[in-house]
């Protein structure tokens, strides 16, 4: 089959490489129709996630045709359509009980990597670096889903592929972020970063109740779609354009009640704070760029809730947390727990309370991803999201 | 009450109750180091199930290949005695073990009593405060020999990590009925950085299949 692999920093190719088969009682083949690339994918593109090596499938927003079931899979059968969640849960042991899914004990083969730079190991994702289970991702034409019995979500209706796809990742990880976000009928919301996540973010603060949010990036595209579905925004990038300010003015001078990170570890800032943590990357005194947490936990308001849905890998440096703690702010994070939002954003796709393809600027076949890897780096032809059709020619 | 660790190699009892001296008198003990050529590996984990059946599943040492890493066949030679054979390539050892304390539901204590390897070890079921599962603890000791050797000639694991992961495999398979692993999936060309770390991983370490291997 065809397959997007990880080649090095910078370097993405589509290989021939061998068909996945079973391999666990719980496992299932997929025959993908649809999948994509992440903004977190640019994390592993970008070198910044430990653990990648050279032959490892990218991807891990995918959906498809179920093709092949393991002896232990009940509930899926040869054909049906399904979605398939990023994180791999196991749906058995304490956590998964506990719906925390996305701490799942016994999905990552290779858990004492994690153990070793965490602590603990959480679940094991599609096509994110060794230390996250080293599973082949879904950026190719087939995929081996273990414990397919938990995570795949049946698509039983009619309902395009590029309607759903999403279901995989982004819409709920943009929704959770709002949920963690603690938002309450009235709130202000203000998000950083419009990409994809940033996106599903500010739609799910005024559907969970938001009286306004405040979107902030540089893209005009990415402003402009924030706008579209009632955002205000806000152009960081402009002369003398202080966000914190912008952030009191819009708020009547009290700060947003949440402010949602949705760009993670590689957040760029044009200032002085910018050099600092490029230079202290470079020299590996600090693996993040945390230029957008240090903004939103000095201007949530007292007593409000930072959310982070971005990705974070590693140590950070300069994080105001005397600001956190004089302002007795709560701080939510972490790996989406995907199998609690995914049926019920599925009813509100149904009954079109959303269409998630307001996001899709780009249909691309696989042998145009490492192209589109470096046009989705560089924010390039007004890229907002980029879906493939592994089966395109 | 509980007893100190036992310096003696092979100890008949190394412990005494208490979650193989985790709390001893109310008081945290940290794990035994290794010294004198010695190996101690103390581990645990929390299982969601009830420690009788953990401790028939451990019991079962014919069913020990299926969650044990690079062990390959056991042969019950009596009640409470073993045979043991692990291989890492072309690389074979053998050994038989005895169980000196056996307590159902609650823990086993088995030594071995000859051959290639010299070892010993403790695993305790105790059921989980609050009622949320059974925490399963393992206190091994190695003495460094052919054994050790062997297994360091694995790459990517120590008879130490060995230990954890063969606890990480048992909790898995206790809980899913499977161990996860990505062995056999496709991926493009590693190239020699990509093999070597793989190795450094533990990725080469075959992952235990989690069904009776067919003999």
């Amino acid at each position: 089959m065809k397959a997007v692999c990880w080649m090095g920093k910078s370097n993405v190719e589509t290989l021939n490489v061998p068909d996945p088969t079973i391999l666990n009682p719980h496992d299932a083949i997929i025959k993908i129709t649809r999948t994509a690339i992440c903004g977190s994918d640019l994390h592993l593109y970008n070198g910044f996630i430990p653990t990648m090596e050279a032959g490892d499938i990218l991807g891990h927003e995918f959906m498809g045709v179920v093709e092949e079931v393991g002896q232990e899979v009940t509930n899926l059968r040869r054909g049906d359509r399904v979605v398939v969640p990023f994180t791999i849960a196991c749906g058995s042991c304490q956590f998964c009980k506990t719906k925390l899914w996305s701490a799942c004990d016994n999905t990552n083969p290779n858990a004492h990597l994690m153990e070793a730079a965490y602590g603990y190991s959480g679940s094991g994702l599609f096509g994110f670096s060794h230390m996250m289970g080293g599973y082949a991702g879904g950026q190719a034409q087939y995929v081996r889903v273990p414990f397919a019995n938990v995570g795949p979500l049946k698509i039983e209706t009619d309902l395009p592929d590029e309607k759903v796809l999403f279901l995989s990742d982004i819409f709920p990880t943009g929704y959770m972020a709002a949920e963690n976000a603690q938002v309450q009928e009235g709130d202000t919301v203000a998000v950083w970063g419009c990409g994809p996540v940033g996106q599903f973010a500010i739609a799910s603060a005024f559907m969970l109740g938001a009286a306004r949010v405040i979107a902030i990036d540089r893209i005009p595209e990415r402003l402009a779609l924030a706008r579209q579905v009632g955002a205000v925004t806000v152009d960081y990038s402009e002369d003398d354009m202080s966000v914190l300010t912008a952030l009191k003015d819009l708020t009547g001078g009290t700060g947003p009640d949440s402010c949602i990170d949705a760009v993670g570890l590689e957040a760029h800032s044009g200032d002085l704070q910018g050099v600092y943590d490029t230079v202290k990357n470079a020299l590996l005194l600090e693996t993040d760029r945390p230029a957008v947490l240090r903004q939103a936990i000095q201007g949530v308001r007292k007593g409000g809730t930072v959310s982070i849905p971005g990705v974070y890998g590693g140590l950070l440096d300069k994080v105001p947390f005397g600001a956190a703690f004089g302002k007795g702010i709560t701080m939510k994070m972490g790996q989406t727990n995907m199998h609690n939002y995914m049926k019920p954003l599925l009813e509100r796709i149904e009954k079109g309370q959303i269409d998630p393809t307001y996001i899709i600027s780009h249909r691309v076949t696989l042998d145009q991803v490492p192209e589109m890897y470096k046009i989705w780096r560089d924010k390039k032809e007004n890229v907002t999201k980029i879906v493939i059709d592994p089966w395109a020619a | 009450m509980s007893k100190p660790l036992s310096e003696k190699p092979n100890a008949e009892a190394i412990c005494s109750s208490v979650a193989a001296g985790i709390l001893i008198n109310g008081h945290y003990a940290s794990p035994p180091e290794g010294k004198d050529g010695k190996i101690w590996v103390r581990t645990c984990a929390k299982v969601q199930s009830d420690p009788a059946t953990l401790y028939a599943l451990w019991r079962n040492v014919e069913r020990a290949p299926e969650w044990q890493e690079q062990i390959v066949e056991v042969r019950k030679t009596g009640e409470r005695t073993s045979h043991w054979v692990m291989r890492s390539g072309d690389d074979r050892i053998e050994w038989d073990s005895e169980i000196v304390n056996d307590e159902p539901a609650k823990r086993i204590v088995w030594r071995s009593i000859g051959g290639d390897s010299d070892n010993a070890g403790e695993v305790i079921f105790e059921s989980a405060l609050g009622n949320r599962g059974t925490v399963v603890t393992v206190l091994q000791e190695f003495r460094m020999g052919k054994l050790a050797s062997l297994w360091e000639t694995i790459a990517g694991r120590n008879p130490k990590q060995a230990v954890i992961e063969n606890l990480r495999h048992f909790k898995a398979l206790a809980e899913t009925g499977e161990i996860p692993r990505t062995q056999g999936q496709p991926s493009g060309p590693r190239g020699r950085v990509g093999e070597i770390k793989q190795s450094a991983y533990g990725e080469k370490t075959p992952t235990p299949p989690a069904t009776r291997i067919a003999s």
